[in-house]
């Protein structure tokens, strides 16, 4: 970027440190280049005490590069009074913040950091769950009961001892399941099925309708593990999403802009027909005048969109 | 039926529906677009014993999917023997596959043993979900496999990869059948299988697995033809002659040849359409200035040895 070209010329972080110039470091915290954003975070750790203030007022930044460097920065300075604005950096929108915020409430080494911590073992995302599960390891937490460790477990992705959970623990898969990345879904599913409790039923037959291939299929043997009746298999499975070319969109573009229909089905040579079409066109407006044009070229265009129209419909269907 | 609470939310008007006994408004709602709604009609029908199966059998022919799965979930959980010609039709019939899944574990349900050989076959479906169904079914209706070919097929079917293993040579026909799955996870289940069990009958089969159009199939396929006694300096032959994935360097050429850039842009770059604009722009303005053939004349040339180049540069892109 033009901005950080010009900032990379000017910024010299050491100067800065030597100066203690606070405020000048915090906006070198928004460099993309990380070298630079790295150094400064580490210049700020080293001022310590005396920087806690402006960081913790940089925290309401809107740009999150500096969020995520003041964040690092107070988690160099270890300042127990910056753990309730790291707690609030747990609700931050941006994913990066939350996992960065939740790596710098455990270099706290505060009881206060537990809270936060247990509750971006809830986060949606794996990131933020595995910084906070890590975080609170190092602060030596014990979860209370099962449901503690089976949070905890998920939190780790560590799927061998979340089969472990009793049954009654079941609440931290039904955030995996919903989890964007589908090895999270799948391990969380196989584990579902090792548990094998009937509470499960509903989670999997929803998730026979998961977008990826993989997940629903999992989902269906696992259901059986779980005591699903074999029946509910179809009206789950029924609900995936199908991903097949609309017939009649290929259809209408062919006979509007002939050959992008084609186009639009994956063929590579429907560009071309796209362009053959333009120049015959063109051609013929100057040959045969406009009106003769449209009659010559109105049945072909119908007879491409009914081709297009009826190579959608013969598509065969992704596997389920 | 088993019940469905905990599936669905309750919805009072099919309950009254029901003890009304009104069988054709609960067929009506087998198309709701609630899927809970469905689902609780379907259930509810399941309850209305013998005298719902007409008019279930004469809702199987709806053009409706839902109405269908509906209704052979009902006759599945009435369990009259009525229904089994019917969902032997719908069996037979190549339609969609949530609805022939359904007819299966229906059949299965039912308890019919006119059932088993309509099921039997189904074991060498090319769907797992078929295949799957299929085993359910065939457990429920106590059906015993009396020779090697179907013990390998209903393993397969169950995915008991182990106990397929331990099969050994016999169940290398049935894996040979199933190859034709067209889900690539189990393809490279069964070259697995055949890698472990270092048959060299699989040759055939890790031959046509080399040239498998999953990658991940293809490298499994590498690992398990060592096992089974497959030169090593035939395996970069055989992969080499796989059905390629990537872009066809012919059309690619063909495509910058005829209209310059195009062929770029098949080929993922995006500058592609920038040269064609500028391409096509330039032969407009030599057109009106030479007039419409001698530009042709001298763009052909050029963009003959321009569609040889991209042809080469197509073929090198790798999608090994």
């Amino acid at each position: 970027m033009l901005s950080d070209l010009f900032l990379q010329k000017k910024t010299d972080v050491g100067a800065l440190m030597q100066k203690r110039d606070i405020s000048g470091l915090i906006r070198v915290l928004n460099s993309r280049d990380p070298g630079i954003q790295s150094a400064a975070v580490h210049a700020l750790g080293d001022i310590g005490a005396e920087a806690v203030g402006p960081l913790v007022s940089a925290l309401k930044k809107k740009n999150r590069y500096l969020r995520l460097g003041a964040i690092g920065a107070l988690a160099r300075i270890k300042d127990t009074g910056a753990v309730s604005a790291l707690a609030d950096m747990m609700r931050d929108p941006v994913s990066e913040v939350r996992w960065q915020a939740a790596i710098a409430l455990g270099e706290m080494g505060s009881r206060n950091a537990v809270a936060p911590l247990l509750s971006g073992l809830e986060d949606r995302d794996k990131y933020v769950r595995y910084g906070s599960a890590l975080s609170l390891w190092k602060n030596g937490y014990q979860p209370a009961d099962e449901q503690g460790w089976a949070w905890y477990y998920a939190a780790m992705q560590d799927w061998e001892r979340l089969c472990t959970v009793k049954s009654s623990a079941l609440a931290p898969f039904l955030n995996l399941v919903r989890d964007t990345d589908r090895d999270v879904r799948i391990h969380a599913v196989r584990v579902l099925g090792d548990i094998g409790d009937k509470g499960a039923g509903p989670s999997l037959i929803r998730l026979l309708g998961d977008p990826d291939r993989q997940v629903r299929w999992e989902a269906a043997l696992a259901s059986q593990k779980c005591d699903v009746p074999p029946m509910f298999l179809p009206r789950g499975l029924c609900q995936r999403p199908r991903i097949q070319k609309n017939p009649l969109v290929a259809g209408f573009l062919n006979f509007m802009l002939p050959g992008l229909g084609y186009g639009y089905l994956g063929k590579w040579w429907g560009i071309m027909i796209f362009q053959i079409d333009i120049t015959v066109t063109v051609w013929l407006f100057k040959a045969e005048g406009e009106s003769n044009t449209y009659i010559l070229l109105f049945p072909l265009y119908l007879l491409l969109a009914v081709h297009a129209w009826y190579l959608a419909k013969n598509m065969p269907e992704e596997p389920a | 039926m088993t019940c469905l609470h905990g599936f669905v939310s309750a919805v009072p008007d099919i309950g009254s529906l029901q003890r009304a006994g009104n069988i054709p408004a609960l067929i009506r709602h087998l198309n709701h677009t609630d899927p809970s709604v469905r689902w609780h009609a379907a259930e509810a029908l399941g309850t209305c014993g013998q005298r719902a199966v007409p008019p279930l059998i004469e809702a199987l022919q709806s053009r409706h999917v839902p109405v269908r799965l509906g209704a052979i979930e009902a006759l599945g959980a009435i369990r009259d023997r009525r229904a089994v010609d019917p969902l032997r039709a719908i069996i037979g019939h190549q339609g969609m596959l949530e609805v022939r899944l359904a007819a299966v574990l229906a059949l299965g349900e039912i308890g019919s043993p006119d059932a088993i050989p309509v099921l039997v076959p189904l074991l060498r479906e090319p769907d797992r979900y078929l295949r799957y169904g299929a085993a359910i079914a065939l457990e429920r209706l106590g059906w015993q496999p009396d020779n090697g070919a179907d013990t390998a097929f209903l393993l397969i079917a169950r995915r008991d990869w182990g106990a397929v293993r331990h099969l050994g040579s016999a169940a290398a026909p049935s894996l040979k059948v199933i190859f034709h799955d067209r889900d690539p996870e189990t393809r490279e289940r069964i070259v697995t299988v055949l890698g472990q069990m270092g048959d060299p009958q699989a040759q055939a089969l890790c031959r046509t697995a080399l040239k498998d159009k999953s990658p991940v199939v293809r490298w499994k396929a590498v690992l398990a033809s060592m096992n089974c006694g497959l030169a090593s300096y035939d395996l970069p032959l055989l992969l080499a002659a796989r059905e390629r994935t990537g872009p066809n360097p012919a059309a690619a050429a063909l495509l910058n040849f005829l209209f310059l850039g195009i062929g770029y842009n098949y080929i993922g770059k995006w500058w592609g359409f920038p040269v064609f604009m500028t391409y096509m722009c330039v032969l407009v303005l030599a057109q009106l200035a030479m007039g419409p053939f001698l530009p042709y004349l001298i763009a052909y040339p050029l963009t003959a040895l321009i569609g040889i180049h991209t042809y080469y540069l197509a073929e090198r892109m790798a999608d090994i």
